[in-house]
């Protein structure tokens, strides 16, 4: 590659980082800015769970009870027990006789549900320094204590968020590895966008959507990166500082593990907290009096509020702790204000200190972008923001399309015929996948076996389909035109979107009237809405794509006539 | 006050900015007005309204997030601005103070 100048090199690297990248940013940005609003999708997607927020209820005469029923997940003691357990030692322990070591639950102000799990002891391990923990979890319905049926798939917060930064693909966490390298190209992306763009500030406000539709969508990419610049840059770059750590390096787990043992150890020790079972049984105290307590101290720190996460180590033994951290839910930073008890005796072993200044920035960070603030007014604009992340990555597929194939079309290339199936896909085939599947959770059944699964399988399938729908149609694109797919697609959405309202209203009787009106229940609401506004900003881009479509067409067939009355003279 | 007004009262001071900012352009205030904008003075409102939109979010909210609040404003408005330039210029009239 030989360049001119700096800017043509700039321009090549966004160009095809952009093109390669840019499939991956558009899950990341699309179900990102879903999962701003996982829990609300999750209500709309789990009727039985239409029910308000409710705080951490009683541990001592509910949770505990719920905590004993929780059963060792079947498939993780198929396939972790062997490895953790030493059969020189003595007899594999049956699942369901596995002793608990360990209980926690969690929730947010979003949550009307609460979540719970916990972790079990296998005995005669064949690494007794190791964790050696099989896990169980639960969701309930705080209120009963009643477990909410496994086979429900938690569409927001189970589906659409892990997609945005694992992309679902977990065969050896392959999909964030891809997220986390799409993510720092992102950076780079936007640093070079910035570079080849001369006039940041005297375009900021510039769409002329009436010039040529090269143009208008250049214009549309400038402004949309640019009035987003910080947003995209900040959820790039915080969405690296909270994976590099899990994901890239994991070290501590691996090569260092010794070492990390260790450290946690003395760690543990220093704050009181016992890292290891005594081994002798000991009755736990009340946990209630302790959560009583904390919400004392926090409020002595003028910081009064819920219980977030509750945790209870070692259970059942002497050395038993229990560790309570305040929900965060009226600030950005992450910081749980963690107070631990004394399992047996109750007493306060320790007090969580104020974070140091470095920590504080990184609690900010981390929670500038997990968001577990309540915010309303907030979230809505990081919805828009990345909304505006997607329409800035679907202009540039666009544009890259739009410069090159009256070119390929000349040279008889299919480059931009490929490239432009590809962003039909990740464009409209993915808000369709996205739809189709919530019309699948509406219409199978709540007692179907395996619903969640069959609920993915549309997801994929649907999307799979879009593809071939888009490689089908896109004979035009190596003629110079428009690929017809980008509007069937877009009249799909606009059907799909009130199909997907209408199948909520007759599964459940929540149509818009009750749910905003007579018997309030914003969640439910929420995204019925947006799904109605996704289907009229549907309806609007079909009908500029078929005026488009009518001018190009004229424009053709005056071309034609041109080209062969000329024919007729010669 | 109510934490809601704040935010209102925050948005559309950002919404005036970005109003005056893009006015400040010549190519957009041909969009409304015939001549040239005093830049220099449009621009400055344009900070003005932009500092004041910040103190509207610190009385609604706790610093950090008052910040966050402020940022994805700016954004919000200047895309909307933007937008209206492209579609209805004509609502950016009454902005159109200051001529050189």
């Amino acid at each position: 590659m030989q360049f001119n100048s700096t800017r043509q090199g700039m321009a090549w690297l966004h160009t095809w980082l952009g093109l390669i990248l840019g499939f991956v940013l558009m899950v990341c940005f699309f179900f990102g800015a879903l999962s701003v609003f996982d829990r609300e999708i999750d209500r709309w997607a789990i009727p039985e769970t239409r029910f308000d927020p409710q705080p951490m209820p009683s541990f001592d005469n509910l949770l505990m009870g719920v905590f004993e029923r929780i059963e060792p997940d079947e498939a993780e003691y198929k396939r972790m027990m062997p490895e953790y357990h030493d059969a020189s030692a003595g007899e594999m322990t049956p699942r369901l006789e596995l002793p608990a070591d360990e209980y926690w639950a969690y929730t947010t102000h979003r949550d009307p549900v609460l979540r719970m799990g916990a972790g079990f002891r296998v005995p005669f391990p064949a690494n007794p320094e190791g964790h050696n923990h099989i896990h169980g979890n639960t969701t309930i319905d705080p209120r009963t204590g009643l477990s909410v049926p496994d086979h429900h798939l938690k569409i927001g917060s189970e589906w659409f968020y892990p997609l945005h930064y694992s992309l679902n693909l977990n065969w050896n966490r392959i999909g964030f590895f891809i997220v986390g390298i799409a993510g720092f190209f992102m950076l780079v992306a936007l640093i070079s966008g910035v570079w080849i763009h001369r006039k940041i500030f005297r375009e900021l406000f510039t769409f002329r959507r009436h010039k040529s539709k090269q143009r208008s969508i250049l214009d549309m990419h400038n402004m949309t990166g640019v009035v987003a610049l910080p947003f995209h840059f900040f959820f790039a770059f915080t969405g690296l500082i909270i994976f590099v750590a899990f994901y890239y390096m994991p070290v501590t787990n691996t090569m260092l593990e010794p070492l990390h043992s260790a450290q946690q150890a003395i760690e543990a020790e220093e704050m009181g907290l016992p890292h290891e079972r005594a081994g002798i049984p000991a009755p736990m105290a009340s946990v209630d009096a302790m959560v009583a307590e904390a919400k004392r101290r926090w409020a002595a720190r003028d910081m009064a509020g819920e219980v977030g996460f509750l945790q209870m180590h070692h259970v059942g033994d002497q050395n038993a702790y229990v560790s309570i951290y305040r929900a965060g839910s009226d600030r950005v930073a992450l910081v749980g204000e963690g107070i631990h008890f004394n399992g047996v005796t109750g007493d306060v072993l320790r007090e969580d200190p104020p974070h140091s200044l470095a920590e504080s920035i990184g609690d900010f960070l981390a929670g500038l972008h997990l968001q577990h603030f309540e915010h309303w007014f907030l979230r809505w604009l990081y919805v828009i923001g990345g909304l505006l992340g997607c329409a800035c990555i679907a202009t540039g597929f666009m544009f890259f399309v739009e410069k090159r194939k009256q070119q390929h079309a000349k040279a008889g290339s299919q480059g931009s015929r490929i490239v432009d199936a590809f962003a039909v896909t990740t464009v409209t085939g993915m808000v369709i996948a996205a739809i189709a599947m919530l019309i699948a959770n509406r219409i199978i059944p709540s007692a179907t076996e395996g619903k969640g699964d069959i609920e993915k399988l549309v997801f994929w399938s649907v999307w799979a389909l879009s593809f071939l729908h888009a490689i089908w149609r896109s004979a035009a694109v190596a003629l110079a035109k428009t690929n017809p797919a980008w509007r069937e697609q877009t009249v799909l959405i606009a059907i799909l979107g009130a199909v997907a309202v209408i199948a909520n209203w007759i599964s459940t009787g929540d149509h818009l009237i009750k749910t905003i009106f007579t018997d309030p229940y914003w969640a439910v609401a929420g995204v019925d809405l947006s799904l109605l506004a996704g289907s009229l900003i549907a309806l609007l881009a079909v009908k500029k794509m078929t005026a488009t479509h009518k001018t190009e067409r004229k424009q053709e067939t005056s071309q034609e006539k041109l080209a062969t009355g000329e024919a007729a003279y010669e | 006050m109510n934490d809601a007004i704040w935010l209102i009262i925050a948005f559309v001071l950002m919404l005036l900015a970005m109003g005056w900012f893009a006015l400040s352009l010549k190519t957009h205030w041909k969009q409304v007005m015939s001549g040239k904008p005093a830049s220099r003075l449009l621009r400055s409102l344009g900070w003005i309204c932009v500092a004041l939109s910040g103190l509207a979010c610190l009385q609604a909210d706790h610093a950090s997030m008052a910040v966050l609040v402020w940022i994805m404003l700016s954004a919000t408005a200047a895309f909307i601005v933007g937008q209206v330039l492209s579609y209805r210029p004509g609502l950016l009239k009454p902005l159109a103070l200051f001529r050189a």
